[in-house]
């Protein structure tokens, strides 16, 4: 399921699409948003490699940590950063977001995979230093690439909410975009602002507890360092909107280990997802035509009986009797649930509880009853 | 006494793996009115600053004055004025600072971009290739001050803090905080608390008692190291709780019950 | 306990080596060189260690309903009155120096009643254990002090006005926070006062005072402005800090929000508050004794903790306010009732059964 969304990134946009787009969000109670984060990174980075994806670049977008943090984990997950700078470029904004630092190491910029963005604040400017990177990197044709955003929510805190919105948009709109996936901290931004980004996503994967407490706005920072929390776990739950209109809901669970995020798969929980997703509903009472005409048609089973040889009723007592004999008759009173039957015809199996249980009398049940 | 880990040098233990990338970490210390968190920022000092390690400490103080400081640390056994002579504690007396958010004036260079400005500048003396003293602390003994003097503009406080956290990375130095929890415990005012607690890859809380305060046990401690792992790379366990007493020349550290 | 014993032996100690600044009245040496001053209220002189070190920040969080906090913040002025240490009030009234006029008096024959103390406790009257080691640390500086005439700590008569030459010198400042829009004069004022008394190096030569009554009251023209009033604090704790003088907050924090009552309990170094007790409540006096005595109640919540880490623990934290012969304010720590027919009942254990019979063991 963490599989199907990473594919879906990895599928890339129709023609004519907005791009596929992931809002991974945690609360600090099960701040693994992270790993979740680099786990979707380390995948698309290794499609992009394998060729298997529909972009042929990364932009990361790195507000959070920092680059050389980034190409750190892709080496140890096993990824070749050797020439990274072909299929992957960070926009550096975690250096020098505001600009503050008079002069910043000069690092040797040449063929650097890193390009330093120093004003996060104007997002217009940083959706071009993106496409730009992005053009560099996949040229100017048909290529595609794909983008990373780190912390949507340290954006928030520079820019406000309605031109994120648009930089997202535009971002999926652009014909050069793949995918766009980026990582949220719910608990810090009003409810507004995560549903603002969960409606400009196509998909939103969140993270939360086990074992969901009851009040839990309040308690999340209370709770932060309570026993539950030493555990790596958590649930992965992921709506998915798929292109015909339906919402996929999917739900796993995830533990946090050495070498990354580990997904496992749990019993289905779609029934109690689906109560709170269905209205209330009403059984249906009206028939249409057709409806009426098929039920009409139906054949009930004492009409299918017999295929033409006398129609035997079971009436308790000659079944004993008849017994041996009596394989054509579908109704029928079987000790032992082998016996051959016609086929295609419904049959009833039953099973004496015992030797004591009688056949059924021949009195009628309902003598004594005085109407 | 240096042989001996006490159980908060434990559970705050370098992590064995990521020393390798050279990235250094960040350190939350919680409190609250009845339990003060104070002792901890002076146990790390001493820590830092013990004879054995070459760290360098840069102090920034909101809450308190140097004297005061000074004599504290006097009696754990650190002559902070030697030090700083030497060139290893450098104190930033931030007190009377008092810095409104300068956004939308012009690029002003005062308040918190100034105290950047130092702080990086105190680093880059420190980390030059000449002296080569790799590890530099970097202590902020009251957030929520911080706060005050950037009068509740709390993002500025953030990027403050993310450009101390850029030092993480580029330096290698460690980053210790202190915070009151309490301030923030009202839904409206949690977000500065709750950043700092993603920032954050140590969280030490310090509580009183649940059951009131007593002269031999002065509260308790529980420690969130949320990347902590073993030599061979193993996760460890995430959270340590145990209690504590504060003395003039130290603390002592002790799971509950534990004492005799 | 312990702590408590080792602070006054240490506070000796300083007492007798430095004698020669022990003479600048109201000032006394405590330890990890601070300097105290002294409350007012010979027992929050105790339960603090010595008093309220210079310096320090002290808030006092009112009562609603009750006015108690005045006490402290009238002791507290007129203990600096006596010994001529320059003051500033400030009051969110029109006219501040109105105040003045109701300080009480010292008690001047303080000398005849620790003879009679003296007296007492060479009867053998039973004095409860915890007090006992108060005895000790008081009396020397009781004789010490009565060379200057002029005791640390005097006692008020709650009932009788200050003489008016006392408070109408002119090392007394008034400020009215009623309409003062902008903190930023009070601060001026403040900053101003402060540099009378600076921070030398040659030992505390004059202390000054700063007594801010309701700092947040809402007829203030600040009030709606929280983070100014938080800012104003902390500045005013960190000009005191670098100055030889105690500034007395007292403030409602019912009337403003949780977190800004929060960061100013932080601000503090000592941190008081006062609470009203229930009128004629059956089961308070079934509870405590000495109930019919009591008008309000003390709590202790922080102590100040300048140049050390170890934090104060005190034995109790609450205590009662009582007025003893209508005039002199004491502090007592709560005791249980004694529960009547059935001795020996598990919870009723030593922390009652010492003080609790003997409600008021010694007259102060």
């Amino acid at each position: 399921m963490a599989e199907t969304i990473c594919r879906a990134l990895r599928d890339g946009s129709l023609e004519g699409e907005h791009a596929p787009a992931l809002a991974i969000k945690d609360t600090i109670r099960t701040a693994f948003g992270v790993d979740v984060f680099d786990h979707v990174l380390c995948y698309m980075a290794s499609t992009i490699l394998a060729q298997k994806s529909q972009s042929r670049g990364l932009v990361l977008v790195a507000l959070d940590r920092s680059p050389s943090l980034y190409l750190n984990l892709l080496k140890c997950r096993g990824i070749d950063v050797f020439d990274s700078y072909t299929w992957i470029r960070v926009l550096d904004c975690y250096t020098d977001p505001l600009g503050w630092k008079e002069r910043v190491n000069a690092l040797s910029q040449k063929e650097s995979s890193e390009t330093l963005f120093k004003d996060v604040s104007d997002l217009d400017k940083l959706f071009d230093a993106v496409i730009q990177l992005g053009k560099e990197m996949v040229g100017q044709g048909k290529a595609r690439f794909c983008v990373a955003i780190d912390s949507a929510s340290m954006m928030l805190r520079h820019a406000s909410l309605s031109s994120l919105g648009s930089l997202i948009n535009k971002l999926r709109s652009y014909d050069q975009v793949s995918s766009i996936f980026w990582l949220i901290h719910s608990d810090l931004h009003e409810i507004r602002a995560t549903s603002v980004l969960e409606y400009m996503s196509s998909m939103v994967a969140s993270l939360e507890p086990i074992f969901q407490s009851s009040n839990e706005q309040r308690c999340n920072s209370e709770n932060l360092l309570s026993i539950e929390n030493d555990t790596r776990e958590g649930k992965f739950v992921v709506r998915l909107k798929r292109r015909n209109g339906r919402v996929k809901v999917m739900c796993e669970e995830f533990r946090v280990e050495e070498t990354g995020i580990k997904f496992l798969a749990v019993p289905s929980e779609s029934e109690m997802v689906n109560q709170q997703i269905l209205p209330k509903l009403q059984f249906n009472l009206q028939l249409s035509e057709k409806e009426r005409n098929d039920k009409e048609n139906v054949v009930l089973p004492f009409e299918h009986q017999g295929n033409g040889q006398t129609i035997q009723i079971y009436d308790g007592r000659r079944s004993l009797t008849l017994k041996q004999n009596d394989s054509t008759t579908s109704v029928s009173v079987p000790e032992e649930p082998h016996t051959e039957t016609d086929q295609g015809k419904g049959e009833i199996h039953y099973l004496r509880d015992s030797d004591d249980e009688l056949p059924d009398s021949d009195e009628d049940p309902d003598d004594d009853l005085d109407i | 006494m240096e042989q001996y880990l006490s159980l908060l040098d434990q559970a705050i233990e370098e992590d064995k793996t990521r020393v390798s990338d050279g990235a250094g970490r960040v350190v939350l210390i919680q409190d609250c009115v009845e339990t003060s968190g104070a002792f901890l920022l002076h146990h790390l000092m001493k820590r830092a600053l013990s004879r054995e390690s070459s760290e360098t400490v840069i102090f920034v103080a909101f809450a308190q004055p140097f004297s005061h400081y000074d004599r504290i640390l006097k009696k754990l056994g650190c002559n902070l004025i030697t030090l700083s002579q030497n060139g290893r504690f450098i104190f930033f007396d931030m007190l009377k600072l008092d810095c409104p958010d300068e956004v939308g004036g012009g690029r002003t260079k005062s308040g918190l971009v100034d105290l950047f400005h130092k702080i990086h500048k105190a680093t880059e003396v420190i980390a030059s290739p000449e002296t080569k003293k790799s590890c530099i602390t970097i202590m902020i003994d009251d957030l929520s001050l911080v706060e005050v003097a950037a009068h509740g503009s709390s993002n500025y406080v953030l990027d403050f803090l993310h450009y101390c956290q850029t030092l993480t990375s580029e330096v290698g130095c460690t980053l210790i905080l202190l915070n009151h929890e309490d301030i923030y415990s009202s839904s409206e005012q949690l977000t500065l608390n709750l950043e700092v607690e993603y920032l954050a890859d140590i969280v030490i809380k310090a509580k009183p008692l649940a059951t009131g305060l007593a002269t031999d046990v002065h509260g308790q401690l529980t420690v969130l190291n949320k990347r902590s792992s073993n030599e061979h790379g193993k996760l460890k366990k995430r959270i340590h709780n145990f209690q504590f007493k504060v003395k003039e020349n130290g603390v002592e550290y002790f799971y509950s019950g534990s004492r005799t | 306990m312990a702590t408590a014993k080792s602070r006054a032996s240490s506070f000796s100690r300083n007492l007798t080596s430095t004698g020669a600044v022990s003479y600048i009245p109201g000032i006394k040496h405590g330890p990890n060189g601070t300097t105290f001053l002294s409350s007012g209220i010979p027992d929050l002189d105790k339960i603090l260690g010595g008093g309220f070190p210079l310096g320090s920040l002290v808030m006092i969080m009112e009562d609603a309903e009750a006015p108690h906090h005045l006490l402290l913040l009238r002791t507290f002025m007129s203990q600096g009155l006596v010994h001529e240490q320059p003051l500033l009030y400030a009051s969110p009234s029109r006219d501040p120096r109105t105040f003045l006029g109701t300080l009480p008096s010292p008690l001047l024959s303080k000398e005849e009643k620790t003879l009679k103390n003296e007296q007492e406790q060479e009867k053998g009257l039973r004095i409860a254990w915890q007090y006992k080691k108060y005895f000790g640390e008081n009396q020397p500086n009781l004789e010490n002090s009565r060379d200057t005439r002029r005791e640390y700590c005097s006692e008020f008569d709650l009932r009788k006005p200050m003489e008016r030459h006392l408070f109408s010198a002119k090392f007394v400042e008034c400020f009215s926070t009623l309409d003062s829009s902008n903190l930023p004069a009070f601060r001026d004022s403040c900053s101003r006062f402060l540099e009378k008394v600076p921070r030398t190096d040659g030992g505390v030569r004059c202390a000054g005072r700063i007594a801010i009554h309701s700092f947040c009251a809402p007829q203030c023209g600040y009030f709606n402005n929280e983070w100014d009033m938080v800012s104003f604090i902390g500045s005013l704790k960190n000009m005191v800090r670098s100055s030889n003088a105690v500034v007395v907050v007292t403030f409602p924090p019912s009337l403003i929000s949780p977190s800004l009552s929060k960061r100013w309990q932080h601000m503090a170094d000592t941190l008081l508050s006062v609470r009203a007790i229930p009128d004629e409540a059956k089961e308070m006096s079934k509870l405590l004794t000495g109930y019919q005595d009591m008008f309000g109640l003390l709590h202790v919540h922080k102590v100040a903790q300048i140049n050390t880490q170890v934090p104060v623990i005190l034995e109790a934290s609450t205590f009662s306010l009582k007025l003893q012969r209508r005039r002199y304010l004491v502090l007592e720590r709560l005791h249980q009732a004694p529960v009547d027919g059935s001795s020996g009942t598990s919870y009723n254990t030593s922390t009652s059964c010492s003080g609790s019979s003997k409600a008021s063991p010694f007259d102060f």
